[in-house]
């Protein structure tokens, strides 16, 4: 293969694609803008739920218990009242996400150390929320619940009451912060979004435009023409890898543990798959916008199904098999646990296998179909 | 009129005489809801998790019981020693440890303190929050369990002791079927990412084609061009939308308590805006390869992350909270919510509606101003 | 720069009332570029202007200028009265554009493309499809109404892109290089047309390179480098050119090359086809002086005769002249 010819292919490649002046900004300021949004936004702790509070009891207990709520942050208290049906319909309009009810008599109850009823309605339409809000009132209510007991009357030794000293501890990422989950993960799908959508597109532009046939004219191979095809959209990906790299370390501060040898080889494995698919998916359209809507059919369940946001094993088991078959979700496991963990090669060996067993395959049957493709 | 309808029946040609891409356009929605219901779960489930019994009597057994029984935590392995744990989360074997101290039973039964730790993978902190959530839930009905029995043995009703009882009701959706969660707002973020990108595709096109200057020279107003543009894929996108709706009420068994014809003028809106922000996309690119990349980015990231399908916008900071109000999924998203599981209609949903409208005008409005009627 | 206009017809000099493009110092820069350097003339009503010049001289530019496609750096146009800097709105009623890339949509069939194009320029029904039948009559492509667009040949790909343009009747027709690859039969139909056109009180203007079909226009300007070096009629071209020219069929053409090119009398010897134009200063009998000219190096030519000045060679001539007027 001639370096002269490739190099040639790929100035030729990079010259087509500046020709679109937004191309430079959509492929470095894209994935920025990503970075920065979901490194600010997106964070999936559930706080802040807004409560209404109907307290028919209003004594020191009732008062204690409510703004036990009112102080855990996890609820704000945005409405209170006596009126349960205009509390509902608050709930019926989003407006609160949680109702806590405390009957009248509840002080007294409590008093007598007697069981006191204590009602929560939670807005069940949202997932996360609801389970997390049952969880958090029930923590509350059964803290408060020991702490508002009076002690037994008239016992001179309480009872032996054995407790349990659980604790439950959040290894690697204790504040639950989103963005140090985010960032690896964006960093491949962007990845895997630019690699699959360009080069899909790349082979499928010049057989729309005819020029293929002029390709195999000239004394270009086959193969320099795919290398030539491939190589841009590989380093553009890595760029924008790199730029993601750099700023969600620098500026978000996501901690990095790991090493750069182990993201390396992850990504031009991954990469390689990716680009193997994109050449089959251009093999496969006769347009660039089939290409495109190709390319969408990989890339979404891709991204639903790789572990990014959903987890895999509450998946059912047929699924949670064919997510064996997406490279992203290995890559995903080696980024986080590079980003989170300082994991090396050791132990990510396995994905790291996987991938490569993927790349070669998907790589393999796009370079058999694709000269298939050429020779006719 | 006349003109927007020519551009409109030509767009309507194109479409037609495009049959894979028409196909592929209506089927991926249904078979990506038909996918991602069954798939996909906010819930977590079966935490791969080991285990560390370092007191193996049957009280610690039970209280490992406690955890595997339940649908949160599958055991997938037992281990030795400590230093084993580290090891276990850096393969990413497991993703929870539960560890039982030596000399639990023994405190137990003397009514002293029994120690116990869960660890948790805290690198994908969506599935932390809620497993944390979980073992604390798990770990504290243990201990009350627990607690019950040893008052009994002491001959204590353990009714009698009084305390909060907590009454929780969950409202909309009491049995927490995903389903409910999920389809509403994969319908939203569905339809967006198909549609974004039809438009995208369209203008430029024709600026590729070379018949974007027939166009110029006609007297064709820019908006006239993008109403026609926009026409026929409204109706595309209508068949998905009905389709999908369909799939999710009747195979899904997903309540649908509102009024039928406000989610349909809610769809028209929203397809609207999502293809008007499409063609904004088409308008400045020049080339299909930019505006294919930009339309996916702008429509699967936000609409998955900016939607409040995952993210509760409530929690995000200001600034981003306004940036979601950029991409019409999130007002479809609080109607989709409301009509389906809740039931009120434009008394609550007038702003959202409101917000669609606005949207979809104005998105057409801008995309006719970026559509240069001359170069230069 | 004003260009100076012979009397017969044609170019005038800008201020023509009536005058159906009237361009005025119209300029175009792309960057470090002048692509239209400071053009002024004018076309009158019904004319076939010819726009001449090599690649790049910035014909095409002119044009999409001229149909509102692209905007001046400065200077203006006035097609049919109207400003393109001002009202081009109004314009674009009244004209009719065909660029030099096939733009025409390739999935649709010829009669689509033809029913988008009138609707597109509201074009009533009833006119639609008779206007249709005979431009589709007049362009020889009839019976091809269902075929998909992209799979005619080049020459019916420019005849239905014509046909396109003329749907709506404009008044001023504006075409770039409207023959260019297109082979010779078709291309011929194709000027058959246009010529039949401007009968009507249609103005056309038309971007090419090739001299001869200039030989059809009623008033010609030859751009090079963004200006126009020459506007005049055809025939006013061709008076310029001094001498006269005399035709050689001969077997051993570059040798009979080598020696006219000495004689003194002789300005240039280029060869077209299989003749051999010769030009040269006026005098009594110049056939018979070729013909000896060469008999004397024992070239014994198939036949010497008086020609035309051609297009070309009056380019060329006027070219090595260091011609044009500045």
């Amino acid at each position: 293969m001639s370096r002269r010819r490739i190099l040639l292919l790929i100035w030729k490649e990079f010259l087509e694609l500046s020709r679109d002046r937004l191309l430079l900004p959509v492929i470095i300021v894209m994935p920025l803008l990503q970075l920065f949004m979901f490194g600010y936004v997106v964070s999936s702790d559930v706080r802040d739920i807004p409560t209404a509070v109907i307290d028919h009891d209003l004594t020191p207990a009732s008062r204690q218990v409510v703004d036990a709520f009112a102080n855990s942050g996890y609820f704000r208290i945005v409405a209170r009242g006596q009126d349960e049906s205009g509390m509902k319909a608050l709930m019926d309009a989003s407006r609160a996400q949680v109702v806590l009810i405390v009957p009248p008599g509840f002080g007294d109850l409590m008093l007598s150390r007697l069981p006191a009823p204590v009602e929560v309605v939670v807005d069940g339409s949202e997932s996360k929320t609801s389970q997390v809000a049952q969880g958090y009132a029930q923590s509350i209510l059964a803290a408060e619940s020991s702490r508002l007991l009076p002690p037994p009357p008239g016992a001179v030794t309480p009872p032996k009451v054995p407790k349990l000293d659980v604790r439950v501890r959040v290894l690697f990422n204790p504040g639950l912060r989103s963005v140090d989950s985010l960032v690896p993960g964006l960093i491949a799908f962007i990845l895997l979004l630019s690699v699959t959508l360009l080069t899909s597109q790349a082979v499928v532009k010049e057989r729309e435009r005819g020029t293929l046939e002029q390709m195999f004219v000239t004394p270009i191979t086959r193969a320099e023409f795919l290398v030539g095809k491939m190589l841009p959209y590989g380093i553009i990906a890595t760029v924008q890898v790199a730029v993601v790299f750099t700023v969600g370390t620098l500026w978000f501060g996501v901690p990095f543990r790991g090493s750069l040898a182990v993201v390396a080889v992850g990504a031009l494995l991954f990469l390689l798959a990716g680009i193997g698919q994109g050449l089959i998916i251009s093999t496969l359209s006769r347009n660039r916008y089939q290409a495109q809507v190709a390319s969408m059919f990989i890339i979404i369940p891709s991204f639903l199904l790789s572990g990014f946001v959903f987890p895999l094993e509450s998946m059912p088991r047929p699924v949670y098999l064919i997510t064996y078959l997406i490279p992203l979700r290995y890559f995903l496991v080696v980024l986080r646990s590079s980003f989170m963990k300082g994991t090396g090669f050791g132990p990510l060996a396995p994905q790291l296998f996987a991938m490569a067993a993927f790349s070669a395959v998907i790589f393999g049957a796009a370079l058999l179909r694709f000269r298939k493709k050429l020779a006719d | 009129m006349n003109r927007i309808l020519a551009i409109a029946g030509k767009e309507l040609l194109h479409i037609v005489r495009d049959p894979r891409t028409l196909i592929a356009v209506l089927a991926m929605p249904i078979l990506q809801l038909f996918l991602f219901s069954y798939a996909l779960s906010f819930d977590v489930k079966n935490i791969p998790t080991a285990v560390l019994d370092q007191d193996l009597t049957q009280a610690s057994r039970q209280f490992v019981d406690a955890f595997s029984e339940s649908n949160y935590f599958t055991v997938t392995q037992r281990l030795s020693a400590l230093s084993q744990a580290d090891g276990v989360f850096d393969r990413g074997e497991d993703r929870a440890v539960v560890i039982v101290r030596k000399g639990f039973a023994e405190r137990v039964a003397a009514g002293e303190t029994g120690e116990a730790a869960v660890l948790i993978d805290g690198s994908e902190p969506n599935a932390a929050q809620l497993g944390q959530a979980y073992a604390t839930g798990l770990s504290r009905a243990f201990a009350g369990r627990v607690t019950a029995q040893a008052l009994l043995a002491q001959g204590i009703d353990p009714k009698q002791q009084g305390g909060i009882v907590a009454h929780v009701r969950v409202w909309y959706n009491p049995e927490g079927r995903s389903a409910f969660y999920l389809i509403p707002g994969l319908i939203v973020v569905l339809i967006m990412t198909v549609t974004v990108q039809q438009t995208a595709n369209t203008l430029v096109r024709e600026k590729e084609n070379g018949t974007a200057e027939q166009l110029l020279v006609s007297p064709i107003r820019s908006i006239e061009l993008m109403v026609g543009k926009l026409a026929p894929w409204v109706g595309l996108a209508a068949i998905d939308v009905v389709g999908i709706t369909l799939i999710g009420l009747y195979l899904f068994g997903v309540p649908f308590r509102g009024d039928v014809a406000l989610y349909a003028l809610a769809s028209l809106l929203f397809i609207t805006g999502c293809l008007g922000f499409g063609l904004i996309v088409s308008a400045r690119a020049e080339s299909t390869e930019v505006a294919n990349l930009l339309a996916a980015i702008l429509s699967i990231l936000p609409g998955f992350l900016l939607s409040d399908f995952i993210f509760p916008i409530r929690n995000m900071p200001v600034v981003i909270q306004f940036v979601t109000y950029l991409f019409p999924a999130r007002y479809f998203m609080a109607i989709n919510r409301t009509l389906f599981l809740k039931g009120p209609g434009l008394s609550v949903l007038w702003p959202q509606f409101a917000g669609l409208a606005v949207y979809a005008a104005v998105a057409l409005l801008v995309a006719s101003i970026l559509y240069r009627r001359r170069v230069g | 720069m004003d260009a100076v206009a012979s009397e017969t017809g044609g170019a005038g000099v800008a201020g023509a009332a009536g005058a159906a493009l009237d361009l005025k110092a119209l300029t175009r820069r792309y960057g470090k570029i002048t692509a239209v350097d400071d053009v002024t003339f004018a076309v009158p009503r019904g004319g076939l202007f010819g726009l001449l010049g090599p690649d790049g001289a910035g014909k095409s530019t002119l044009i999409r200028m001229l149909s509102t496609v692209l905007a001046p750096s400065s200077g203006d146009a006035f097609v049919l009265g109207h400003s393109i800097v001002s009202e081009p709105m109004a314009i674009k009623p009244h004209i009719g554009y065909m660029s030099q890339r096939f733009s025409l949509y390739g999935d649709l069939t010829v009669a689509e493309n033809l029913r988008f194009f009138a609707r597109l320029r509201g074009v009533g029904r009833a006119e639609r499809d008779e206007r249709a039948r005979r431009l589709l009559e007049f362009a020889g492509l009839t019976g091809f109404e269902d075929r998909p667009a992209r799979f005619l040949s080049g020459g019916m790909k420019q005849k239905l892109s014509l046909a396109a343009t003329l749907i709506h009747e404009p008044d001023v027709l504006l075409l770039d290089e409207p023959t260019t690859g297109v082979d010779p039969v078709s291309r011929r139909e194709f000027w058959r047309i246009i010529s039949g056109l401007h009968k009507r009180e249609l103005t056309v203007l038309v971007a090419t390179p090739y001299m001869d079909e200039a030989e059809r226009c009623t008033g010609i300007a030859f751009m090079d480098g963004g200006r126009v070096r020459y506007l005049d009629t055809p025939a006013g071209i061709k008076a310029r050119v001094p001498g006269s020219l005399v035709e050689v069929f001969v077997d051993d053409d570059r040798r009979a090359a080598q020696v006219l090119r000495e004689l003194p009398y002789v300005t240039s010897v280029e060869l077209y086809g299989d003749a051999l134009q010769v030009l040269v200063e006026r005098g009594p009998d110049r056939v018979s002086d070729v013909t000896r000219a060469l008999a004397v190096s024992g070239i014994s030519p198939r036949s010497v005769r008086p020609g035309r000045v051609t297009m070309e060679t009056a380019f060329s001539e006027l070219e090595r002249a260091g011609g044009g007027e500045e």
